[in-house]
């Protein structure tokens, strides 16, 4: 009897542990996803200032749809006076989507060089300043962003909200540099609540 | 002599509860002080609690032109309460330049603001659950005023 007390509690302390392997293994796999951050740098070597802004996306999400306000609504803005000239911003969108990776558009005159390209799912821009050659501007725009951005149901105006949950879904990435004389400015999103 | 010191024993121990319940919901700190010679220098302490309580108390006339005015804002404020409350510890703003340092956090359930140039450094701890609490009573003043 006492025998097979025993084997049962060996196979009870030997469930348990698979128990806790298995939780243990499987608690990290059903968690929330990691909170993520846009962060804004504004670094300003003449002054010597620096601005850092941090942002949970997640609460901006849930703030962006309450306010309401001239052309904010729902989260969504209105674009009153965009004139799209009778072109298509979706058509066009949808064609950049399904082209492959390649440069769009190579501007190249005496003051400046634009380079708008698709590469790995994302839009890149580039724009240098030639009269100043520390002038440049780099964005990186997932087409992911840009997708839900213009899925609207009115031509006119973009989704903010949308965009930002597609931006938290996204994984970390670079959106904006801006260099020039003086200024550095970088925008990114990320999953650490601080710039270090 | 053993009544005396157990109302006295009573009596203390109702004054740490009370104590306790005042700061349950944390305490608003300012503090402004001035560089000037003779400037202003302000230091402050006070339970949280008290915030929404003087809104309660406070007579709603002198309230209704605030409480209109914030109005229109109420969902944002919501939101962003809402948010703050569920936002892990954040530094949300920090501006580093020459004679000026400028730092607004969430740490720890509270709303952290501090402020140093060369006027002044003002420092400003308010707990989330008591701003919520005291826009709340506004609105409810608001509501009831109308």
């Amino acid at each position: 009897m006492k025998e097979i007390m025993r084997r049962r509690t060996r196979i009870a302390a030997a469930l348990c542990l698979l128990a806790a392997g298995v939780m243990a293994l499987v608690i990290p796999a059903m968690a929330a996803p990691p909170e993520k951050y846009l962060h804004v740098h504004v670094d300003d070597p003449t002054d010597g200032t620096k601005v850092n802004v941090d942002v949970p996306l997640s609460m901006a999400e849930k703030i962006l749809p309450a306010i309401n306000n001239q052309d904010l609504h729902g989260g969504k803005v209105w674009i009153r006076h965009a004139d799209m000239s009778g072109v298509d911003l979706r058509a066009v969108l949808d064609a950049v989507k399904t082209a492959p990776d390649s440069e769009f558009v190579t501007v190249k005159d005496n003051e400046s060089d634009v380079r708008v390209a698709k590469a790995n799912g994302n839009i890149l821009i580039h724009v240098t300043d030639k009269r100043n050659k520390d002038q440049k501007v780099d964005v990186t725009v997932p087409m992911k962003i840009v997708d839900a951005l213009v899925n609207t149901e009115k031509n006119d105006e973009l989704d903010i909200a949308a965009a930002l949950r597609a931006l938290s879904d996204a994984g970390d990435i670079l959106l904006v540099t801006v260099q020039d004389e003086g200024q550095k400015v970088r925008i990114w999103v990320d999953s650490k609540n601080t710039q270090d | 002599m053993i009544l005396l010191a157990k109302i006295a024993l009573g009596m203390a121990g109702a004054a740490v509860a009370g104590a306790g319940v005042l700061c349950s919901e944390g305490l608003v700190q300012v503090k402004v002080i001035e560089k000037q010679p003779q400037g202003v220098h302000i230091r402050m302490f006070a339970p949280a609690m008290l915030a929404p309580m003087a809104m309660h108390l406070a007579p709603r006339q002198s309230l209704a032109e605030a409480t209109r005015e914030i109005h229109p804002y109420l969902p944002v404020i919501r939101a962003t309460m809402e948010s703050l409350r569920q936002a892990d510890d954040v530094v949300f703003v920090q501006v580093e330049g020459p004679g000026e340092h400028v730092k607004v956090q969430k740490l720890g359930g509270s709303i952290i603001v501090d402020v140093d140039d060369s006027d002044a450094t003002v420092h400003v701890t308010a707990p989330i659950r008591a701003i919520a609490s005291t826009m709340e009573q506004l609105a409810a003043a608001d509501s009831n005023s109308l």
